[in-house]
């Protein structure tokens, strides 16, 4: 599987042109896609969560569901243009903090959508106020071990 | 020398800053533009006084980063995405001026749930998310344009 995977991106045009263009517009721009989506939705969601947490008194809760699907555009941006950056370099899957990061995306995405319906319907419960301070932790992690990849090979 | 693992420390804490800054400020734009209308715009405002805390925390990491690798400075020789950078944050600065000395903000403090902004609280928004996208380009482009002219 991983063996085709590979045949295709060594051979693709695109992620030939992807590695080996100069171009400000090949590699950069899809890095550059990556950090956009990934500052938004990391931040969004760590301020959505300080907010259920309690960060801003007087904010009312529910209505900072309506935020999620930016926030969802965002992620997939991160994820799409995360994406091609692995299939054009698949070493990094053999990144030691690859798994740690994707670890805390995964756990970041799933405790995001618990979250969303829990807030819509009730505001800052206890399990919500849980879900807001585990998810903050992994988006706290999974910048850091996003950036600590880059250094480790 | 600077040991390996120091460089990543400060570009994660300016991260985790930028990401703050940029989240703070987006989802305050978004709402003036009329996303997540049922939340208040005084409350939300607050947010912001959390941006401008990120804001002295990635900038202290990144002049740190910038004496660790002087490539990403004004140079001699420049770099352009850094001067570029720098610019689009004075613009950023200038964009918040205005909006607090116009009486902008306190108009868009008094806009309560479910209540729509005005046609220039929506530019300033506009001007403000453009502008940061635009930090956030230039900010990924210093490594790539460092040395280019």
């Amino acid at each position: 599987m991983l063996q085709i995977l590979q045949q295709w991106t060594e051979t693709s045009a695109f992620f030939i042109w992807l590695r080996e263009s100069p171009s400000i517009w090949a590699y950069p721009t899809v890095f550059f896609l990556h950090t956009l989506g990934l500052i938004f939705a990391a931040g969004a969601s760590i301020l959505i969560d300080a907010c259920v947490l309690g960060a801003v008194p007087q904010l009312p809760l529910a209505p900072l569901a309506r935020y999620f699907r930016a926030v969802w555009i965002a992620f997939a941006l991160t994820i799409a243009s995360g994406l091609i950056m692995l299939l054009s370099d698949l070493t990094r899957l053999d990144n030691r903090l690859f798994p740690v990061k994707m670890g805390f995306v995964a756990a970041a995405i799933v405790l995001t959508l618990v979250m969303r319906r829990r807030v819509e319907r009730a505001g800052g419960s206890g399990v919500t106020r849980l879900c807001a301070a585990v998810s903050l932790v992994c988006w706290l992690g999974a910048i850091t071990s996003g950036r600590y990849m880059a250094y480790l090979q | 020398m600077t040991e390996w693992w120091v460089v990543p420390i400060w570009k994660t804490v300016h991260y985790i800053a930028a990401a703050l800054v940029v989240g703070a400020a987006g989802l305050v734009d978004l709402r003036i533009f009329g996303i997540a209308k049922g939340l208040p715009l005084r409350p939300l405002q607050r947010l912001m006084w959390w941006a401008a805390g990120a804001f002295v925390v990635a900038a202290v990491s990144g002049y740190a980063l910038l004496r660790i690798n002087s490539a990403n400075s004004l140079g001699p020789p420049i770099n352009i995405a850094f001067a570029a950078k720098m610019l689009f944050l004075v613009l950023i600065g200038l964009n918040d001026i205005l909006y607090v000395t116009t009486g902008l903000k306190r108009e868009v403090d008094a806009v309560a749930a479910g209540e729509s902004t005005s046609v220039s609280a929506r530019i300033v928004a506009g001007v403000s998310l453009a502008l940061w996208v635009g930090v956030v380009y230039w900010s990924r482009m210093l490594t790539f344009l460092a040395g280019a002219i």
